[in-house]
């Protein structure tokens, strides 16, 4: 997952052991199964299939029919295939941006709408990949979540990376999760969240970004322009009841730049951002 | 843009409802659980509401108070506390019992009140409503290092106090180990009723106030306080801080007076007021105490927690150089009871010795530099037993109630008797109930 995983759990000892191994073991899981980092799985025989039909296993179909249903509902700004405009983007703080030209040569590869899916085979253009990054890891957090609150009823707390999930009884003191603050005291919690049940997923871009005439390039990137968004908050915060809700929620908010506080408040769910 | 195919504008209402559908079937199940989660209050508040009343209609004191804490992104703090004391009854005024009537010139000195024979003099001049503010704000300072910086102000019949004070805290050790550093400055005005009496001044008749100073005095107080807290291990952490604390000015009680006694008996001496007016029918001096003094404390405490219990030792030594020498031995004992509750039993002894310039009476002719009478500064032993019970509402608020018992009692050394005086009716002993009822919300 890249990000140090964690499991607080107030079942008993022996429990929570149990627990800690389960949620482990789905998340090396996950993330041998859908990296695209590592050969031979399934988004790799995916990405290098060069225009031919690739069928796949009914929970990467499970996948890929969200990744559709969200690419629908958001306008075509949720996209998994948009991980080739990286070829183009790198966001290390310095000031060098792509050219227009080099942007656009990218763009051709990108959009789900050049991808044909009749479950469970999908074919993509030649050149074109998918990347499970931006579901994968909320995915991961909601699964795991499941598998601990199958083993014990107590309270218990996934959080992978800072995406987060709390399961089991709610009689308890809350878990109280800091949100990191942005800009000179990032690394210390701008504001507390006591978080009974459910989950809270953050996005920003507090490390990644391109700074170049005083503009702010987020590493968001709208897959339809193949440009960052601007005037996207610096980290977003949502609450929902699953992590995969949280996580497309504040992942859609950043796509919104601007619009990201309307775009929320219309939702109707909890919400936090800093800009 | 959304009215043909609902929910394709991620501004539509139906988005969210759609999201919940395509998240329940990519993790298979039939429906979600609503989140609970709530941004952490921004203001907290602790009530306090107590009643302190001693025995023989001595003093009685209400007070309320309030702490207001708003916690602001990165960990700073701002916090107000407000207290209203509203205090009734009667202090001893230093004069001892006598075997015959005894009359006394109020303060104000427009006025006369009498003691019947035998009875501990009384006087009920201080008493009086109070009010106290504080604010402090609290910051990190880079990684490490937090600050305060605080006000104070406090305001009653007769006093005023305003200060201000500092603080820094230094993280070491993996945040095991904190050292921390405060100073406060202190002024203080006393306006004393009838004006401040002249050292060692004779009480005298109704509309007599030849011997006052009138006006204010002031006093100064600076306090340095240095300390460390450890966490030993995971179950115990232990705090020492040594403090000193320096005052000048004005040290005096206003009030306070002794008798003068015979040196042969340590009977009090008749006086026979001017004609025509009222006053007393014996003869008493005002205090007098040096117009400084520094002290120096050593406090230790160590926090045991054990399976959800918490034990709390705690030992104070206070020594000053008016050779006032205090310790002060503390128990707590928190016990949980329940699944939201605990209670805590306690139990604190102190005892300390006389100032050197303390003696009950003053004989006759004998004028020293300082002297006093004042039962604060006398030797005395005082054990307080109490026990809370406390628990936590259904909505995360914290109640507690606690109810304590103080007994205090004094033993004037033999070689400060004089004649036929009785060092239990000088320093007969004292007691009281404290009633102590608190809540927490967050606002």
């Amino acid at each position: 997952m890249a990000s140090p995983c964690e499991v607080l759990s107030r079942a008993g000892r022996t429990v929570a052991r149990e627990q800690l191994r389960a949620v482990a073991e789905e998340a090396w899981r996950i993330e041998e199964k859908f990296s695209r980092y590592r050969t031979g799985n399934v988004v790799d025989r995916i990405n290098t299939a060069q225009g031919t039909p690739v069928d796949v296993d009914p929970e990467t179909a499970d996948l890929l029919d969200f990744a559709a249903e969200l690419h629908r509902l958001s306008d075509g700004r949720f996209d998994i295939t948009s991980g080739v405009l990286r070829e183009v983007w790198t966001f290390d703080g310095s000031d060098r941006l792509p050219t227009a030209r080099e942007v656009g040569r990218v763009l051709g590869r990108v959009g789900w709408d050049k991808a044909t899916w009749v479950r469970p085979r999908l074919t993509l253009a030649p050149g074109m990949q998918i990347d499970l990054g931006g579901i994968g890891k909320e995915y991961a957090v909601d699964r795991a979540a499941l598998l601990a609150a199958a083993l014990d009823s107590a309270p218990c707390l996934i959080n992978f990376g800072g995406d987060l999930m709390a399961v089991g009884e709610t009689n308890h003191v809350p878990w109280q999760v800091g949100i990191e603050a942005v800009g000179p005291n990032g690394g210390n919690p701008a504001r507390y969240i006591a978080l009974a049940r459910g989950a809270l997923a953050t996005s920003g871009d507090a490390r990644r970004f391109l700074l170049r005439d005083g503009v702010r390039y987020s590493h968001i990137l709208d897959p339809r322009s193949g440009w960052p968004v601007t005037g996207a908050p610096r980290s977003v915060t949502v609450a929902a009841d699953t992590c995969t809700q949280a996580g497309m929620l504040s992942t859609l908010a950043m796509l919104m730049g601007r619009e990201a506080e309307a775009f929320l408040a219309r939702q109707g769910v909890r919400y936090w951002c800093m800009r | 843009m959304g009215a043909t195919d609902g929910g394709r504008e991620p501004g539509s209402g139906q988005f969210v409802q759609r999201l919940a559908a395509a998240t329940c079937s990519l993790l298979g199940i039939g429906s979600t659980v609503p989140v609970l989660a709530q941004e952490e209050p921004t203001w907290a508040l602790d009530t306090s509401f107590l009643y302190y009343g001693e025995s023989d209609e001595r003093v009685q004191d209400l007070s309320l108070n309030v702490l207001a804490r708003r916690l602001f992104a990165d960990d700073k703090v701002l916090s107000f506390g407000l207290v209203y004391d509203s205090l009734t009854g009667a202090s001893p005024s230093g004069a001892i019992p006598l075997n015959e009537v005894q009359t006394f010139t109020r303060p104000s000195g427009n006025d006369v009140y009498t003691v019947q024979p035998g009875e501990l003099p009384l006087d009920d001049t201080f008493l009086d409503t109070r009010y106290a503010l504080t604010a402090t704000w609290q910051q990190p300072l880079g990684r490490l290092y937090t600050g305060s910086v605080g006000l104070s102000f406090s305001t009653e019949y007769d006093y005023t106090h305003a200060g201000l004070n500092f603080g820094i805290t230094r993280d070491f050790n993996k945040r095991n180990t904190t050292l921390s550093l405060g100073a406060a400055i202190a002024r203080d005005e006393i306006d004393p009723e009838g004006g401040a009496p002249l050292p060692l001044a004779p009480m005298g008749n109704i509309g007599d106030l030849s011997a006052r100073r009138p006006g204010t005095e002031d006093k100064d107080v600076v306090d340095l306080l240095i300390g460390v807290t450890q966490v030993v291990n995971e179950h115990l952490l232990v705090q020492v801080n040594y403090s000193l604390s320096d005052s000048s000015g004005y040290l005096n009680d206003p009030y306070k007076i002794l008798t003068v006694v015979d040196p042969a008996t340590g009977e009090g001496i008749a006086r026979v007021p001017a004609p025509g007016t009222a006053g007393p029918l014996h003869e008493y001096r005002f205090e007098s105490r040096p117009d400084q003094r520094t002290k120096h404390s050593l406090f230790v405490q160590g926090k045991y927690y054990m399976g959800g219990k918490v034990l709390d030792v705690s030992w104070r030594y206070m020594t000053d150089d008016w050779e006032i020498d205090s310790h002060t031995l503390e128990a707590k004992l928190r016990w949980p009871l329940g699944d939201r509750g605990w209670v805590e039993p306690h139990l604190r002894f102190y005892t300390q010795t006389e100032a050197e310039f303390y003696r009950p009476s003053l004989p006759v002719g004998e004028l020293p530099e300082f002297a006093s009478a004042d039962y604060r500064l006398a030797p005395f032993d005082a054990w307080t037993a109490g026990l809370k019970y406390g628990f936590r509402t259904a909505s995360g608020n914290e109640a507690g109630i606690r109810l304590e018992y103080y007994r205090q009692d004094g033993s004037v050394p033999d070689g400060l008797l004089i004649g036929n005086q009785d060092g239990d009716a000088l320093s007969p002993e004292l007691d009281a109930v404290i009633l102590t009822v608190s809540y927490g919300f967050d606002l």
